[in-house]
Order: structure tokens, then sequence, then C-alpha cells
């Protein structure tokens, strides 16, 4: 869902996504090379997101990674979702105190 | 060595390679813009990164293509491990090679002959073909043509039905007569069969009945090609048939060659093209058509039957005198219809097949047993897999695949070896008079047939084996040493199982080969009742050249003088039918004075015979006289009857003076004479009466001498052929040979039986027998430092000989005993092919299970006698 998000903001290639992330995040979130690229490839065998190869600003020859219009919609979902869950813990973790006891 | 060039991978894996490799190149770059050395940015940018290898086959695992690189992997170890061990491989190869083929041969033979009834034609699955009356085997025409007409005009559950009847006929005009196989059609035979035309036009409706003043005439394909040129501007010309012009108005595809299964047509024309026919046409009881219909779409089989025979019900009941006897109709789908080959064909090679299976089943079970052998001796590798990692599915899974891609080899092996042996079915038909077309196809349906069961061999051999193997604690096979016996007592008790189920199924198959070849020998022991040898036969067109009945009766007395005075000739005669050549003629005859019981058929077989023609065969007279030259058609019209006819319609009485009506002949017969029975057409049929009439009065079409000679009937061919030839140059002679030739077209199907039966038992034979030797040659060898012990401790050499022999015995004394009980069940599906001998005849069994037993007792023999001659002492260092 991160990754999608990412690339809301345009097309990127797999160094840029984890800079943007951490950049993002305030370097909370330190995205794991190791489960980066298998997810971009998972993203891509599912038609979410494209890659083409392209040069960098820097001249470096990169695969950038563009969202699909079915990416779009997947993230639009998995964004539904997360609220939902994020609304179900704060629930939970903020119930009254006079809720809880009965 | 590359065994799989995956297609794509190699590109994707370059460029996932070039995707982290741009990652690390800008995470260095952005560490060196932020201060860092080159060096320090490049590990760090590493650390940071990770495990790069990792990530790589982590990614890969995502393209969702690592089940196929998987396979790949698996395919690659399986045929190593298949390399490593060539001896097995190759004879488990060749076995599995041999055993498919057998199959596939014997499949390709039914696929051309029964699934393929009607080349050309569209859904040969709806078409059926009309029987009337007793079922039997080779039956004449069934039905008269108003007859036809009615059933075509009224039924409610066909689409169409078509009429044919075919015959020989000269092709003249050219620079050479040829001769022919011809074929009237009703209007819509190629409607019927769903045939488009190559060239021109098929007949229309209203040219059936309707005779033009120049009859059309349909080619064939191969007809067109080879006595007319492939010439494509041939419509509308007009060409000669037996000296009649007729004009070409259309050619048929290629490939189609008439509504009989395994009979070639090579030209159609009307019902009655010249008009010269209007008896047949117009009388009900010429039964001279053979009548196929198509079913209308969801129509049984039962319901059509049902619907026909209601309106033959109403016909028989308009007009009762032309269809005395039983006039039932049946229906059969064309692979089965005994009009053509089929019938034939249905009665044996489905029988061969179900053989074929049994040795491949057979030879499942021997490579089984190699198989295990292998896998046991392999156990410490599958242990150490075991231990490393592996689970159960994938070791089976592993073991399986080798078994499978032996079976590929096979399989291609055996399609390679197919395309040859599926055309060697012509071979078992002896030259003959019928413009036979039989032989087996190779097409996808033998193709598929090929891969499912070279893919289903392949999981028996694999699988079985595998599945035991693998439950073998890999702990214990780690521990364990080679002393520890044989790969534990469940894979011991798979490979007795095998064993047993290796001769089990090869006795059957032996049994069944010895009832087939010694019926063969009955077949060919037998008399049939007329000499065979000395004598020769020639066909001769004077019926099919165009002759008038004037000139073709001088032409016969002068073919009968110049014949007989030649050289070496002892006598001559003519006659319509040879015997035992798969041909009949059969009428419906009316004894005077003789009721018949209800619903019997009262159909006799007839030829047409001239004088000496009992003498020229040595069919002795036993009363009355023989035909004389006198008996022509101006004398009263005369019947000589054998034994069969005189004791059924003149029981206790003297059947010479008796009376004889034929339907379809004006006249009334007299009978003069009885001979003694002789075989009609197969040895082993139920005889049928016989009438003989002469040939001058109703004799032909077909018009063949015969000739006893006194020598070589062979020799005197040419001779024959040149004398004839002498009369008239442009008279066809053909089908000429000797008589012994001319009657091994009855035996073909048991030629065909014995042939392949044999074949396939000895190689059950050889399976069995090589498949217990193995297993105890193995299992001694297994044994080995156990019986150093035994000796070791005083056993004798004897006792040794005991030990190793009974093991073996046991084992084939099970085999035995359940091949019997399956062989009991299954010799009573081959029953009706036997001739002269029991389905169980205890001479055959007996001596097939001697036969097994001692091929065994030798096989157990030579293991066990090499183990009683081990020194002991180098038996137990043995380890």
């Amino acid at each position: 869902m991160l990754i999608l998000q990412t690339l809301q903001w345009g097309p990127q290639h797999g160094y840029g996504i984890v800079q943007a992330l951490r950049l993002r995040s305030g370097d909370v979130l330190q995205v794991e090379t190791g489960s980066l690229y298998p997810a971009l490839h998972r993203l891509e065998r599912q038609r979410w997101v494209q890659s083409e190869w392209k040069q960098s600003e820097s001249k470096q020859r990169a695969r950038y990674y563009r969202i699909t219009a079915k990416g779009k919609k997947q993230l639009a979902s998995d964004l539904d979702r997360w609220e939902q869950i994020v609304e179900a813990i704060g629930s939970v973790m903020y119930v009254k105190p006079e809720e809880s006891a009965s | 060595m590359k065994w799989f060039p995956s297609f794509g991978f190699q590109r994707r894996n370059r460029e996932l390679k070039e995707e982290i490799d741009a990652h690390l190149q800008m995470a260095i770059a952005d560490r060196v813009a932020r201060g860092e050395t080159e060096e320090t940015a490049r590990q760090a940018a590493a650390r940071e990164f990770g495990n790069i290898l990792l990530v790589q086959d982590v990614t890969r695992q995502m393209w969702g293509g690592g089940w196929f690189e998987q396979i790949g992997r698996d395919v690659r170890y399986a045929l190593r491990q298949l390399r490593k061990s060539p001896g097995f491989t190759i004879t488990a190869t060749a076995m599995l090679a041999v055993a498919i083929c057998a199959n596939s041969t014997v499949f390709s033979w039914i696929d051309g002959t029964m699934l393929r009834p009607i080349p050309g034609a569209r859904d040969t699955g709806d078409l059926v073909s009309l029987q009337r009356g007793e079922r039997n085997f080779s039956p004449t025409p069934p039905f008269s043509y108003l007859d036809y007409r009615d059933l075509r005009e009224q039924n409610h559950t066909f689409t169409g039905i078509l009429a044919y009847h075919h015959d020989w006929i000269t092709l003249t005009g050219g620079a050479q007569p040829e001769r022919a196989y011809i074929a009237n059609v009703s209007a819509n035979y190629f409607d019927v069969l769903g045939i488009k035309p190559m060239l021109g036009r098929f007949f229309l409706a209203e040219e059936e009945t309707r005779p033009g003043a120049v009859p059309n005439v349909v080619l064939g394909y191969s007809l067109w090609k080879t006595r007319y040129a492939e010439d494509p501007t041939i419509v509308g010309k007009s060409i000669e048939i037996a000296r009649h012009p007729v004009t070409v108005i259309g050619v048929a595809p290629e490939g189609v060659v008439g509504a009989m299964p395994g009979i070639r047509e090579d030209l159609w024309v009307t019902l009655d093209p010249l008009g010269t026919d209007v008896w047949r046409m117009t009388h009900r009881d010429a039964d001279w058509l053979n009548v196929i219909g198509r079913l209308r779409p969801g129509v049984s089989r039962g319901q059509a039957a049902q619907d026909l025979d209601t309106l033959m019900h109403n016909i028989v009941t308009a007009y009762p005198n032309e269809h005395l006897g039983e006039n039932r109709i049946t229906l059969d789908p064309m692979w089965r219809s005994p009009f053509g080959a089929n019938g034939y064909m249905a009665a044996t090679l489905p029988i061969l097949l179900a053989f074929a299976a049994v040795v491949l089943l057979l030879t499942c079970a021997n490579v089984a047993t190699l198989t295990l052998v292998r896998f046991v001796s392999r156990r410490r590798e599958f242990a150490i897999r075991q231990s490393l990692g592996a689970n159960r599915i994938q070791l089976v899974w592993q073991m399986v695949l080798e078994g499978v891609a032996l079976s590929i080899v096979a399989g291609a092996v055996a399609l390679v070896l197919t395309s040859r042996t599926s055309k060697t079915f012509a071979w078992f038909f002896p030259a003959n008079s019928n413009p036979l077309l039989l032989n087996g196809s190779m097409d996808h349906k033998v193709v598929i047939g090929i891969a499912v069961s070279s893919l289903l061999a392949g999981m028996l051999c694999g699988a079985l084996p595998a599945w035991r193997s693998s439950h073998a604690p890999a702990i214990e096979v780690l521990k364990a040493e080679s002393a520890s016996i044989s790969g534990g007592s469940r894979n011991r008790k798979l490979l007795s199982g095998l064993v047993v189920a290796q001769i089990a199924l090869s006795l059957p198959l032996l049994i069944c080969s010895g009832l087939f070849l010694r019926t063969l020998r009955n077949l060919a022991d037998a008399n049939p009742g007329f000499e065979q040898d000395h004598i020769l036969t020639a066909s001769v067109g004077v019926n099919i050249a165009g002759y008038s009945n004037d000139e073709a009766r001088l032409i016969r007395h002068k073919i009968l003088d110049r014949v007989s005075a030649l050289p070496g000739v002892k006598v001559a005669s003519f006659t319509d039918w040879i015997p035992m050549t798969l041909s009949q003629k059969k009428e419906d005859a009316y004894p005077e004075g003789y009721v018949p019981h209800p619903h019997e058929s009262l159909q006799v077989q007839r030829a047409g015979v001239t004088a000496r023609y009992f003498e020229t065969l040595h069919i002795p007279i036993l009363e009355g006289r023989e035909f004389t030259p006198d008996d022509d058609e101006k004398a009263p019209s005369v019947l000589i009857v054998d034994q069969t006819a005189a004791r059924r319609y003149w029981p206790g009485q003297d059947p010479l003076g008796k009376n004889l009506r034929v339907v379809g002949y004006s006249t009334l017969f007299t009978v003069i004479g009885v001979v003694r029975n002789s075989t009609h057409t197969f040895v082993n049929e139920s005889p049928e009466p016989m009438v003989y009439m002469s040939f001058s009065q109703w004799g032909g079409p077909e018009t063949m001498v015969q000739v006893k000679t006194e020598g070589n009937p062979v020799d005197l061919a040419p001779a024959v052929e040149n004398a004839i030839h002498e009369i008239d140059t442009r008279l066809p002679v053909f089908d000429v040979r000797s008589m012994r030739e001319s009657t091994q077209m009855a035996s073909s199907f048991a030629v065909i039986q014995s042939a392949l039966a044999g074949m396939f038992a000895l190689i059950g034979l050889v399976l069995a027998v090589t498949g217990i030797y193995g297993v105890v040659a193995y299992r001694t060898q297994m044994r080995t430092h156990e019986i150093g012990v035994r000796m070791a401790v005083g056993a004798s050499r004897v006792d040794v000989l005991r030990l190793v022999l009974l093991q073996g015995l046991w084992l084939t004394g099970i085999g035995l005993a359940l091949g019997l009980a399956f062989a009991l069940g299954l010799t009573r599906f081959i029953a009706r092919l036997l001739y002269g001998i029991g389905a169980n005849d205890p001479v055959t069994v007996v001596s097939v299970v001697m036969l097994l037993g001692a091929m065994s007792l030798l096989a157990c023999y030579l293991p066990a006698h090499r183990a009683m001659r081990r020194n002991p002492v180098t038996a137990i260092r043995e380890l």
C-alpha cells in the first residue's frame, strides 16, 4: 500500500521509493530492500504497477515503476480497509472506562 | 548444459541484476554527494541493501514462474539419475516402447477401420447400417428398391437414407480396358454421407429413377487421377463404361471411397442408369441394395429401429408373398456394421487391444520391479535428501518424474515405431477378388493414445515403487548397513507382488495364444470338402466387358474348349462363385411341400456351375447326376443341392425330382442331384443349405474358369491367360491364382489373431521369466551374507538350493494360480473365435502352465545354483 501510495506522486525507481518513504515518514519507516523488490515484482505481476527503463536525473539508467488504473483502484480499497482497521483499533484502544466495565 | 531454454527467464534475470545495480549506484552517488568517500559509500550501500542474492531469489519467486524452474531442476535431476544407470534406462525404455507400440499398433488398426468406417463422410457416428431378417456375418444386400423407397420416405427418425449396390465393371474406350469397382447409388448417396464434390456435381433427386439418354457418372479421386490424368475439365466429357457412353458430372474428393467399410468404390452411377434393370427396380422380392441411414439429432438407434420396424411390418402385411421369412430390422453403428469389413474387425481387434493392454500392464510391473530395486539401492541418497529437508511428497515426485521421463522417451520411440507398424495391417490379407482397402491409420487419436498410455505407464512404474521407498525412515536407513536385508520387508512384499502379477498376467496371454495357434492349425488341417491343391482359378470379365448374351455364350464355349485342351490340364469348368473367399450369394428358396418353422430363414446359398464342376473340385455326387452341357437355357431348370439342403427340406425322402422355387427366378427348379457338403465361407461356419444351378441357365454375372492341373497350378497361369486372350485380346482376365491362395482369405482373421496373440504372449513370457529371475537373483544376492552364515554353521548346498528355489517357486505358484483363474475368466471372450478346440482346453492349459512353470524354475535355479556354489567364507566377508 505504501509503495502504491509513493507511486501516486509520480513514476519512481526502487531506490527512489526507499528514499521517498524514509523522507515522508521522517526516517521512521525504513523499507528493507529485501522486501521492496519482491513486492514491486509482485505488484507488477498483479498488474497494479507498470515498469519501464528510463534515465534518471543523474544519468543513471533505472527501472521506473508507474501505478496503473487497476493499482489506483486497489490503493483506494486498501486505504479504505486501512482506515477501517485504524478506526477499529482506535475504538478498542481508546474505549471509555464505563463501557469496558459493562 | 542447458536443458531448459526458459524463455524470457534469462532476460528478466539480467534486468533484475541491473535494477539492483542501479539501486546501489544511486545509493552510492547519494552518499558520495553527502561527503563520504567512494569506498565507504560502496560498503555502506551494500550493507544497507543486504543479501543481494537472497533478494534476487525472493524476487524471482514473485514472478510466479518459480514452479517452472523447480520442475526444470527436477527434470534435470531425473535425467541425470537415469543417465547414471544406462543399463536400467535402456532396458526399461525399450520394454515400455515395445509394449506401448503393441497397443498403439492395434489401436491404429482400429482407428483406421472401425473408427473411420467411411472416409470423408461427416459425423459417421450418426450413420447406421440397416439389416433385415436374420442377423449373420457377411450378409447379402437386404433390401429391394421399392421397400427402400418406402422406408426412406415414410420414416420419422432419419435425416436421410441411402442405398447402394456395387460390383466390378470394365472401363472401355481407352487404350487399355481396365476393371473398376462401380456402385449403383441412390441420388441422395453423397448428401446422406455429407460429402461435397471436388469437381462438378453429384446426382439430383430426379435422376434416381429416370434413366437418361446418356447416363451420368461420378468419378472417384484415384480413378480420375490414374485413368484420366487429373483432367480438370473432365466434367461434361464423355467416357465409356462397358462400351456404353456416359457423361462425367463430377469427381469425388480425395479419400472418398464409398459407403461400405473397407471396400473401395471407384465410380458411381445411378441405380438403373441404362434403364435395363426394370425388374430390379420394380420387384419387392429383388433384394439387391445395401442401405445406410443418418439418424436425426437426438434420435436413438432403438427408437429408429422401432420406427423402421413398424414401417416394415406394414410393408410385409401389404406384400406378404415377397416377404416370407424373417423381416425384423436391426440397426448397427458403422464401426461394427456387418456390411463390409467392420463386422470382422469388431470381432477381432478389440480382443487384440485387450491383449496388448495386458502386455503393457505386465511391462509396467516388470519396469516397476527394476525401479524398486534401483530405489532400494538408492535409499541412502533419499535418506540424506530427506534429512536435508526434502519432504516426502518432493521425494515421491522426484521418483515419479524419473518414471515419467522414461515413459515419455518410450512413448516417442513407440510413436516412431507405430508409424511403421500401423501400415502392416494390409499384409494380413492375401490377394483376393475384393477391392479391399484396409489399413491402420496414424492420426491424432493414435498420438493421444500413445501419450496417455505412456504417461499412465510412467506413473505406474514410478509411483508405486516411489511411494513404497519413501516410507523408509531416514534415520534407520542412514544407520543401517546393507546387511540389514533388502530394504525392509515392505519392499520385499511389493517385489513379490510384482512378480506374482507378472506371472498371473502372462499366463492368460500364453493360454489364449496357444488356443489361437491350435485353432489356426485346426483350420489349416480341416478338410473343406473340396480339392484345394492342383486347382487354378481365373476370372474372365465376359460380363463386364459389354458383350451381348449371345456373344458371351460363344466366348465361354471357346474358353472352355481351349483351356481344356491345354497340356497339363485335366478338367476345366466354369463357376460364378469360389468357396472360402468371403463372397456369398444368397437367395430365398421355397421347397415344394416344405412347411418352414415360424421365423425360419429360408435363405440358401447359391452358385452357378457348369458340367464337370464337381469333378474339378472333387466333390462327390451322392445321388442323381451332375450337370451336362445339355442343361442350357432351352432345357428345364435343374438344381443340385447339398446334403444340408436335402436333409433339411426333404428329411427321410428322396430329394431327386423334388421342386423348388427361388425368389427372383421365374421358373420352378427340379432337383437332379445331391452332392456332399463342402465349406462355403469359413471352416468353422454352421452349414447353410446350398443349391447349385446350371451355369448356362442361371449362372453369372461372374465367370470364373476353374482348372484342375497335373502339376503346380500356378505354372499353368500364363498358358490359361494366353488361351483366353487368343479368343479376344480385349477380354479382361484377372484374379488368376491357385485355389490354395484364394481360400487363404477365409483364415486371414485367424492368422491375425494367432500372429498377434503369439507375439504378445512371447513378450509376456520373456517379461515374466526375466522378472522372476531378476527378483530371485537380487534377493539371493542380498542374502549372500546370511547364506554364508548358514553354510558356515552346517547347512548343506542342497539346503541352500532349496532355500532359494522355494521362495521363487512360492511366487510362481501363487502367480500361476491367480493367472489360471484370470485365464479361465478371459478365454470365454475368445471362445467364439476358436475352432476345433474348447475355450478351456485342458491340454493347452496344462502345457502352458508347465511351460511357464518350467521357465520360472529355470529362472530361479540359476541364482540358486550360484548361491550354492559360493564359498561361505567369502560370502560372510562380503557385506
